[in-house]
């Protein structure tokens, strides 16, 4: 009987994808951003109200991941984007393999950003890194305001936190500063922002922070 | 419940090291995994149960070493566990914290019969 020593993180084959990817996307000097949420919680919506701001302005590729469908991908492409839809057949996230996979099929010399929008769900796609540059949570106020305690892993990792549905507050129990102080709790460093993708309310703040974030992005590459 | 996809990964990197000691059984694989790793070592096991049960690992055991979610105050630097943080740090109140421990999903060793 003999032990072997290991000491190796069992995702390490999947980082290692992921730092290949990071590099094709900064060799491209796109900003990639990977949206993970529950389902339901608006983030095709908030994609699509994203793109009816930025579309016009710059090329901007979606790689829309679900178990199965190509709706999301049909409704990001009628607002201008192109991109691809990885369908997992009952996987519950995204892997940076499967991102990999489709790497050749995207438009990414003339694009400007990609949205990674990964399958619905608040507890898998945080083990997965998929070579973004910012991991973001999507939180809607329907879904209640005891969240972040209860899958601390996805707010710890997220480096923006966004809270969506605000317009339905008036409707609800929802204590908004709650929110943000677990979310700060878990991550000291999130930005939080809150928002409204059907009313409009908030948006201007999260494309002005897309925008600084591209910038800073391309002031890496030069 | 990405247990099997984890599974996977993990078999993937014992394969590679049973590959250097050729001809010798698997016993145990020891795991470290953190209460906020999002895996849930019981479903990790019917995972390996499942995709081993026909094959040179069947009945290899997984010894899993639970590891709770710690924090430590950046302010009053008191150390303390994730079931006293939901209002802050339990001592001054502070959002200000690191989490310390209890994210981990490492394969740390294996026990073989050479």
């Amino acid at each position: 009987m003999s032990r072997v020593e290991i000491e190796k993180k069992i995702q390490s084959e999947n980082d290692r994808v992921a730092e290949a990817n990071r590099k094709v996307f900064t060799d491209a000097g796109v900003f990639v951003l990977n949206i993970i949420s529950s389902p339901g919680s608006g983030k095709t919506t908030l994609l699509e109200a994203t793109l009816d701001r930025l579309a016009d302005k710059m090329n901007i590729v979606v790689i829309e991941g679900d178990i199965s469908t190509e709706r999301d991908m049909d409704r990001v492409r009628a607002r201008g984007a192109s991109g691809v839809q990885i369908n997992t057949g009952g996987g519950c996230h995204l892997s940076s393999g499967m991102v990999a996979g489709v790497l050749d099929d995207l438009d990414l010399d003339s694009a400007e950003i990609v949205f990674i929008e990964n399958v619905g769900n608040l507890v898998c796609p945080s083990t997965y890194d998929l070579g973004e540059d910012v991991r973001m949570v999507l939180l809607s106020t329907t879904e209640g305001d005891d969240k972040p305690m209860k899958y601390p892993a996805i707010f710890h990792e997220a480096s923006l936190a966004i809270l969506n549905k605000i317009d339905l507050l008036p409707h609800l129990t929802y204590d908004v500063e709650k929110v943000e102080r677990e979310i700060r709790v878990l991550n000291p460093d999130s930005e939080i922002l809150r928002l409204s993708a059907t009313t409009g309310e908030g948006m201007d703040a999260w494309i002005e922070w897309i925008m600084a974030k591209l910038r800073e992005k391309k002031s890496t590459l030069t | 419940m990405h247990e099997l996809s984890i599974c996977q990964s993990m078999l993937k990197i014992v394969d590679s090291t049973m590959e250097q000691h050729e001809g010798a059984n698997l016993r145990k694989i020891f795991l470290d995994i953190g209460r906020g790793s999002t895996i849930e070592p019981i479903l990790l096991s019917e995972a390996f149960a499942v995709l081993t049960s026909d094959g040179p690992y069947a009945g290899t055991e997984l010894v899993v070493n639970d590891i709770p979610i710690s924090g430590r105050c950046r302010e009053c630097e008191r150390d303390f566990t994730y079931e006293e943080l939901s209002v802050g740090c339990p001592n001054c109140g502070s959002t200000n914290i690191k989490i310390t421990a209890g994210l981990e999903l490492d394969i740390k060793a294996l026990e073989i019969d050479d």
